[in-house]
This record gives structure tokens, C-alpha cells and sequence, in this order.
């Protein structure tokens, strides 16, 4: 890195302002590091200390990191789109055709919104996947499983309530068969779909339940469970390593072996 | 292939590994990515066709004009209580350029002028389609979710019957097609109900069934069930295309089911035996009668000549019986209480005269294939099952059988169906038109076990009656209170006392306007009392010599007693006057000599009536307008006098132009037209 840039950055951190706010102070040492990460609302959900060889392409194939990702470009894309959106019938549906056809770029948000969703929908099941068959949810880590599939079925609802607000043919059917569905669920399933319809067929009321659903109750759920399934992570000891899995040739040396009770903190290069 | 995959693999191990050629790789892509997007905004197809019309009316001796009207960007009409936005003049950017009259490549040509303004209704509202896309191909005729596409030219008309429920000038297929729909009895089983929550209601007359055994044969009634077209041209039956089986199973019920009527039974047998009926002496009465008026018969060209009103005559002889037919023609409303037919007052003589001219029209091949074995007591229950699985009933007047309700789909808003809705068969096109038209032409392609019956309309006619149901849409029910057009009040006029028995027996309404109710056919008699003369109405009823000789429908012959005809034309001349004009008040002889000149110099110079009108039938070629030669014993000098000075404002939608005649133009000319008398010799002749 330049210096002149590393000398203007340094001088930043210096100010009182940047020290009212971070307040770390500068250094480089283990315990300052250290401090960075918990002193941050964001990063204390984290682990103070990773293992070098964690952050690898190989450890985690990045699953989850991409997962909340997607996560973030559904919030951001969603946020815009509900710039445009009216939660009523047939006004849904005209919405819809003006992001189509007016709004500029009005489709390429649309459709980053659904890749997106489509995206972290497969990427949830890879790292569901890729958690379970490494033995990651074993203890002390299966509370965190727990939270995970949660985590699952907030994403599965997300992609289904998602599916109604479009209000076009597809999604009308989609979710009269999908809450039919939830109706042969013996002695409440009748109640859960009239509970998730606002009443007994898909309509203006049903339309404005999954817009709530999708856009506030979901969404918030989810961010909560990610809070807790991130900071699990670290009370359960960071990401879990296969005791036996000896490192690779190719991967570069970790500064310190790694070991189960030896954590190692990864400088900058 | 394996350096090809080590290759790979050793590039993809240097992106991974190489944190900042990966990171720009990932920016790059992602440059790209977030490029396309506003790209594609500006290559949109409305710009691109903005361009070409920019360039086109570039050269144009009016470019200053029109680039001044022009203006870029997405254009859109916003109706928010039609529930309207239309941003198709964003590509179709002349629509209200008249200068463009010669441009004819779309999307830049001129809209043909309509009673509308495009930015007070838009375009879905008419043309259907897709009015917020921006694209052509969702815009007509969009795909993706079966929206509705785009309405073909050809069924336009069925945008104005939206709104418009009475017939307009400018929608001829249209009103055809509404005609149709009441005309042969569609509505009967579909039944339509209009937006002021009135039904339509058919015009047929299909007959009761419950005395048909006096009146036919179940030799006819088979052959009539298997095809109604072999035996008239113009039946509105159609044809259930019945099993030999089930056509014999349905005659024989209904043969059985018939109840005698005590007064059909009269013999003729006496009257006819005397002599052979004179067949001249038949076709001279049927021709006086002016029974073509109503009915038609097929000539030997195979076109029918004569008017729609009653039953098609060409193959009668071969339905019905004599007896019955004589007692039909002696007293129709004795068999059916609600036909049209009048009742003439024929004598015994003329009755056996005309019943015998009417037997001679027979057709032999009719009924030649035809041999029934009597009924057996099971044929005629399958057939009673029969006439109640195929809705007889829902037209015909059956003994024992009780009319269905609601027998066939309701098609008040058929106009709207969702594609989705339809079930279309294999190799048709999949629009709603289409549908429409497929099921109207074959209705029993959608499945054998379908009961609609089989109508035999042209091409022209499935396109109007298409045209027609495509017009009952939600809209219809949904419009804003300012599009909507009142509704007019459905007469039910009666006139009372004996006055109005003999209107009633002489069906005066079928062809009659009075206050309101009646046909179109021949003038409205609302203010007849005001406008002729009693002399003339009487010598009229008595002899009605025609008005109008270029008509081939004329006012028919009634016979009517002498106390009759005074009783009608008494209650005219009273009841039929309008209180705008005093009948009195201008005598109807006794003009000056001179006046009279300067009538006929107005008559033959100023005003031109004889392009139209004739007085002197010597001379005077106009035939438009009815002849005048004898005006002066018709009408009354104030209805003319009132006539010539706005004849619109006496019978709207006349002909005959307003001239905003001079109160002295008009009195000279009024005093002309009343020396045009009925002359001595020819008064004395009758």
C-alpha cells in the first residue's frame, strides 16, 4: 500500500472524532485487534480470533458469508422496490408492470431481488449441507443447528410470501395451492390457513398479510436469528475445525499451527 | 481436453489465490452487470420508434407544426376512475396529428376520427391489450400470463356496446349482432343482463308446443327435428343434430303430450269438395293481403323474398294440416294467445281460398325418407327425458314440462372471460374471439356431449353476433358515473277499450311506433291524429293503397267491419294528437289562387321538392320522398305547415332536411300541398 495513503489514513484515525467514535485507538498489537472486533455493535458478534486457515476458500467455501450476502442485497433491492409498491389489489399488479415498463432499471432491480432470493435459497441448502456432513452441528454446536434451521425456514416463508406480491396469475395459484396445502394439516390446519390468509381464499386481505409478513415480520426475525447464530459461533468456539484434518500442502502455513485450544489472530498482510 | 481442464483449473487457482485479481474480476462483472441495466433502458424500443418519427415527419412540409406537438419520453394517459394508464402513445405518437392522413405505416399513422377524445378514454378501454406496456409485444399481445391481448379490427364495434345499449348509426355489426342474439333466441338460454340490470329479451316466436298434434305431423316434427334448414331457410331452430332415434322419441312425446283445442277442429272438407280453389284467384289474395309483408318464401334462385316477421311459407303445405290452418287464418290468437300474426276478417270463401294456396306450397322430398312406426309407450318417455335433457322447454311452451331457469352459461360479461378460464381445442387460435366464434360456428367441436345445437349462421353473422357478446365486458358494470348513458325506458303502452282489442287483433305494435312501444317497420302513429285527415284514415283502413310504392312491406289488407273501422279511426283522431299543434287552425281548403302560385313556384324553384317528391306524377321524377299528388286530402295543413318548418323535430332521424323555412315560405307552401286533392273522378271511383 502507498504510503501517502497509509499517512492520510493514519492522521484520520488520530482525530478526536475518529477516536470518539472508534475507540480502539490505533496499533497493531494483538489486544488492539482484539478490541477493534468487540468493541463494534457489528463485529462483537464475532469471534475475536480466527484461525488463519478458517478464512480460507476451503474451510467454509464461504457458504454462509454468501448466504448473508444475498441476505443484504435482498434488503437493499427490497427496500427500492418497496418504493414502488402498493400492497392492494389491482394496484399490485400495475406496480409491478410500472418497475416493468417506466421505472428506470425498475427490472434489473426486480429481477436482482429474484436471483438474490433464488440464490440464497440454494446457498442456504449448501451450507446446511456442507455444515452437516463436516459434523459441525455436533456439540457444543447444535444449538446453533438449531438456529440454523430456523434460519431455514424463515428463508423458505421469506420465498414464499415473496411469491404473492406480484399478484399475477402465477402467484394467485401458487399460494391457493401452497395454503391448501397447509390445510390438510390435521385439526388446525384449516385455522393456520385462514390465520395466514386473513380469511378463506386468497384475496386483498391475504395479499396484505404476506406484504407485512415479507417486508417487517420476516425480515426482522431473520436478522435477529442471524444476530444469534453469528454470535454463537464465537460462544461455541469459532468455526468448527475437523480435529484430524491435517492441513494441506498447498494452503498457506497458518503463522502457528493450528490446534483446537490455540487460537491464532490474523495480522494484515 | 485434459490441458484444456488443467488450464482451467491452474486460471481459476490463480483467481482464487490472488486476492486482487480476483477482486477486480468480481468488480468487473459486476460493472458490467450494473451497465446492462441502464443500457437496455435506453435502447428501448418507444425511443427507438421517437427516432423514426422524428425522422419522418423531418421532411414533411408541416415539421414545425408537428415537432412543436411532439414530445419525448414516455407518454401516458392516466383515467384513474376508468382504471386506465396508456403509454402507448409513446410509440403511436401521431394519433391526433390530422396532417398525418397519408402516413399508413403504424405505429405513426393517424387514429380515424371518432365522436371520442383519446385523452378522455384512452385506449384499453376500446382497443384492449396491454395499455402500461412500453414494449409492442406486451403491449398486444402479451404472453407471459395470458393477459388480454389486443381486440382484432374487426370486432371494434364490441368497445362501443360497452356503453352504447341501444343501437348506434356508426356500429352496424354490432347492432346486427345484438339483433342475432335476440333474434334467434340465444338469449333464452343464455340469458344477458345489462348493466341497468335489465335482461335482454328475445325477439323469436318460438310457437307452444302444447296443441301441436292439431297442427302438424309427427312425420314433420321428424324430419323439422333432424334438420330445421331443409324445410325453411330462415328457421331460427337449430339443429340439435339428434339420433334418428332420438328425433323419433321426441316426436312421438310430443305428438302424445299434444292436448286437441276444441276450435281447431272445423272441417273443410265441405267447402273444399265443391270445387278446385282457383290458384290465381289464392296468389292475387296472398298478394293483397300483403302477406309478404311478414313472410318470406324462397324463389327459384333459392333467395327468400318477403319480410321476417312470421315463419318462412316456402314447404308449409307440407307441415300443416288444413283444418288447423283454416281455423289459424279464420283466428290466430285461438291456437297461440301471443303471435304476431293479425287477424284478418276473411270470409268463409276467401278463408277455403287461401288455405288452399297456402297447402299448394309443398316441397314432396320433405318427408319422403320418413316412416314411423307408431309410438310405443317407452319411446315416448325417452323422448319426454330428451325434450327435458335438451331444454325445449326453455323456448317452446310444453304441456307437462316446467321451463328450466338459467339452462345454458350466463353471458353478461362474457366480453371479460379470463383466457385462463377457456378450454380451447387443439389447432385454434387461443383468443377469447376466437373462442367465442369457434363456439358460436361449432359448438359441438368443444365436446360431443355438449347440448348447444348447431345454428347455421354465415360468417358475417358469427362475426357480428361475436362482435355482439364481446361487447358485455365488466366494464360495462364498472363504468364511472359519467360515462354512463341512461337507459331507455321500456314502453308498455296499451291502449284501452275496444279501440285497443282490435289493435291488439290486428298487431298494429308489430310494425308500429306508438308512444314508445311498437316495431320500426312501417311510421310511428303517435300523433296520426294530428297529422291526417279522418276522411283519408278511413277510405285508408278500408283500402290501405300504398304511400310508398317502392316498398315491398306494406300495410296488409284487415277486412275490418264498417262500426270497426269508425271505433279505430275515431280513437285515432282523438287519442294520437300532439298538443304542440292545433289541427284546427288552418283550414284544409279554401287558399288563394295566388298563394298557391307562390307556392309552386317555392315547390318547383327555391326549394327543389321535386328531386324528392312528386306532384305531378307526369312530370316530377323524385321518389325518395312519398308521392304528394294527394296530399291535400291526407294530412292537415297545420302538420304540414309544422312539417315543412322542422320535420325533426315531428319524426326524428326523417330524411327530409330542415330548410329553416320562413313562416310566409312555409304558408305558401303549405297552401300548394293542400290544393293537391284526390280528384273528383277518382273520389267517386272509390
Amino acid at each position: 500500500m502507498p504510503d501517502g495513503k497509509g499517512g492520510y489514513f493514519e492522521r484520520l484515525e488520530r482525530t478526536r472524532v475518529w477516536r470518539s467514535v472508534f475507540r480502539s485507538g490505533t496499533g497493531s498489537s494483538t489486544l488492539h485487534r482484539a478490541l477493534a472486533i468487540q468493541q463494534n455493535l457489528f463485529l462483537h458478534l464475532f469471534s475475536t480470533k480466527v484461525r488463519r486457515r478458517m478464512l480460507g476458500f476451503r474451510a467454509t467455501w464461504y457458504l454462509g458469508a454468501l448466504t448473508l450476502g444475498t441476505f443484504f442485497i435482498l434488503v437493499i433491492t427490497g427496500i427500492l422496490l418497496m418504493l414502488y409498491y402498493h400492497p392492494s389489489v389491482p394496484q399490485a399488479y400495475a406496480d409491478v408492470k410500472d418497475l416493468k415498463f417506466v421505472v428506470s432499471s425498475g427490472m434489473f432491480l426486480r429481477n436482482l431481488h429474484r436471483w438474490s432470493a433464488h440464490a440464497m435459497v440454494l446457498l442456504v441448502f449448501a451450507h446446511m449441507f456442507r455444515v452437516f456432513y463436516r459434523g459441525a452441528y455436533r456439540p457444543p454446536r447444535e444449538f446453533n443447528w438449531v438456529i440454523g434451521v430456523i434460519l431455514l425456514l424463515i428463508t423458505l416463508l421469506l420465498s414464499y410470501t415473496g411469491y404473492l406480491l406480484p399478484w399475477d396469475q402465477l402467484a394467485f395459484w401458487a399460494i391457493t395451492v401452497g395454503s391448501n396445502i397447509s390445510s390438510a394439516v390435521p385439526v388446525f390446519g384449516d385455522k393456520a390457513r385462514f390465520l395466514m390468509l386473513g380469511g378463506h381464499q386468497v384475496n386483498a386481505n391475504a395479499l396484505l398479510r404476506f406484504y407485512v409478513l415479507h417486508c417487517v415480520i420476516l425480515p426482522l426475525a431473520a436478522v435477529l436469528f442471524v444476530a444469534v447464530h453469528m454470535w454463537r459461533i464465537r460462544k461455541d468456539g469459532g468455526l468448527y475445525v475437523r480435529q484430524s484434518e491435517p492441513a494441506r500442502e498447498s494452503e498457506p502455513q497458518p503463522e502457528v499451527p493450528a490446534t483446537d485450544n490455540k487460537e491464532v489472530l490474523v495480522g494484515k498482510r | 481436453m485434459k490441458s484444456m481442464k488443467a488450464r482451467l483449473i491452474s486460471f481459476s487457482r490463480a483467481l482464487v489465490r490472488d486476492p486482487i485479481r480476483t477482486f477486480g474480476m468480481v468488480s468487473f462483472l459486476l460493472l458490467v452487470a450494473l451497465a446492462i441495466a441502464p443500457a437496455k433502458d435506453h435502447f428501448s424500443e418507444w425511443r427507438h420508434y421517437q427516432q423514426q418519427y422524428l425522422r419522418l415527419i423531418h421532411d414533411r412540409g408541416d415539421a414545425v407544426t408537428l415537432q412543436r406537438h411532439f414530445q419525448g419520453g414516455i407518454r401516458q394517459i392516466w383515467l384513474p376512475d376508468l382504471g386506465v394508464v396508456d403509454r402507448c402513445q409513446s410509440c403511436h405518437t401521431g394519433l391526433d396529428e390530422a396532417s398525418l392522413v397519408d402516413v399508413s405505416t403504424q405505429p405513426f399513422r393517424r387514429h380515424p376520427p371518432i365522436p371520442h377524445r383519446l385523452d378522455e378514454f384512452g385506449c384499453v378501454v376500446c382497443h384492449r391489450g396491454q395499455g402500461a406496456a412500453t414494449t409492442v409485444a406486451e403491449a398486444h399481445h402479451s404472453t407471459l400470463a395470458r393477459e388480454e391481448p389486443l381486440l382484432p379490427a374487426r370486432y371494434i364495434e364490441a368497445s362501443c356496446g360497452q356503453c352504447h345499449h341501444v343501437a348506434l348509426p356508426g356500429t352496424p355489426k354490432l347492432n346486427e349482432g345484438r339483433e342475432l342474439l335476440a333474434r334467434y333466441g340465444c338469449v333464452r338460454c343464455h340469458s344477458i343482463k345489462l348493466p341497468d340490470s335489465s335482461t335482454m329479451t328475445a325477439t323469436d316466436q318460438p310457437p307452444p308446443l302444447t296443441h301441436i298434434g292439431d297442427k302438424t305431423s309427427r312425420e314433420w316434427i321428424y324430419a323439422w327435428l333432424k334438420d330445421p334448414a331443409s324445410y325453411a331457410a330462415s328457421a331460427t331452430m337449430p339443429n340439435f343434430q339428434l339420433s334418428d332415434a332420438d328425433a323419433r322419441d321426441i316426436s312421438a312425446f310430443l305428438i302424445a303430450n299434444s292436448e286437441p283445442l276444441p276450435a281447431d277442429i272445423v272441417p273443410v272438407a265441405a267447402t273444399k269438395s265443391s270445387s278446385a280453389p282457383d290458384p290465381a284467384a289464392g296468389s292475387s289474395l296472398y298478394g293483397e293481403s300483403f302477406c309478404a309483408s311478414c313472410h318470406a318464401v324462397q324463389n327459384a334462385a333459392g333467395n327468400l323474398v318477403g319480410g321476417d316477421l312470421g315463419p318462412e311459407l316456402t314447404r308449409v303445405g307440407s307441415k300443416v294440416k288444413p283444418e288447423w290452418l283454416q281455423a289459424w287464418l279464420r283466428d290466430p290468437r285461438t291456437y297461440d294467445s301471443h303471435t304476431l300474426m293479425p287477424r284478418y276478417r276473411w270470409t268463409e270463401p276467401q278463408l277455403t281460398l287461401m288455405n288452399a294456396y297456402v297447402q299448394s306450397k309443398t316441397d314432396p322430398d320433405l318427408m319422403a325418407n320418413v316412416h314411423l312406426d307408431p309410438a310405443t309407450s317407452e319411446q315416448i318417455a325417452h323422448g319426454k327425458a330428451l325434450v327435458t335433457e335438451y331444454g325445449c322447454a326453455v323456448c317452446h311452451e310444453i304441456r307437462g314440462i316446467q321451463k328450466p331457469e338459467n339452462f345454458a352459461p350466463e353471458l353478461s360479461r362474457i366480453g371479460s372471460k379470463p383466457l385462463a378460464q377457456l378450454v380451447f381445442i387443439s389447432g385454434m387460435q387461443q383468443t377469447l374471439p376466437d373462442y367465442i366464434a369457434a363456439k358460436i360456428h361449432r359448438p359441438r367441436a368443444f365436446g360431443t356431449a355438449l347440448r348447444m345445437p348447431q345454428y347455421t349462421f354465415s360468417a358475417e353473422q358469427v362475426d357480428a353476433l361475436t362482435t355482439a357478446l364481446l361487447s358485455y365486458t365488466d366494464r360495462s358494470f364498472t363504468l364511472p358515473t359519467r360515462l354512463q348513458i341512461p337507459s331507455p325506458s321500456i314502453a308498455t303502452y296499451q291502449p284501452a277499450g275496444h279501440a285497443g282489442k282490435l289493435m291488439t287483433e290486428l298487431n298494429c305494435f308489430a310494425c308500429h311506433r306508438i308512444n314508445g312501444r311498437g316495431g320500426d317497420m312501417a311510421p310511428d302513429l303517435t300523433w296520426e291524429g294530428t297529422a291526417v285527415q279522418r276522411q283519408w284514415l278511413d277510405d285508408f283502413l278500408k283500402n290501405p293503397n300504398t304511400l310508398r310504392p317502392a316498398l315491398i312491406r306494406r300495410m296488409p289488407k284487415f277486412n275490418l267491419s264498417d262500426s270497426d273501422r269508425a271505433v279505430l279511426t275515431d280513437y285515432f283522431m282523438t287519442v294520437y294528437q300532439t298538443a304542440d299543434i292545433d289541427r284546427d287552425s288552418m283550414p284544409l281548403s279554401g287558399y288563394s289562387t295566388a298563394l298557391v302560385e307562390q307556392g309552386r313556384q317555392l315547390f318547383y324553384s327555391k326549394y327543389s321538392c321535386q328531386s324528392c317528391h312528386m306532384v305531378n306524377a307526369a312530370q316530377d321524377k323524385g321518389y325518395i320522398g312519398p308521392p304528394l299528388t294527394q296530399v291535400g286530402s291526407r294530412l292537415t295543413a297545420p302538420w304540414i305547415f309544422h312539417w315543412l318548418k322542422n320535420p325533426q323535430a315531428l319524426r326524428p332521424g326523417t330524411i327530409e332536411p330542415n330548410q329553416n323555412m320562413s313562416d310566409e315560405d312555409a304558408g305558401a307552401l303549405t297552401a300548394f300541398l293542400m290544393a293537391q286533392k284526390t280528384s273528383p273522378t277518382r273520389e267517386a271511383k272509390r
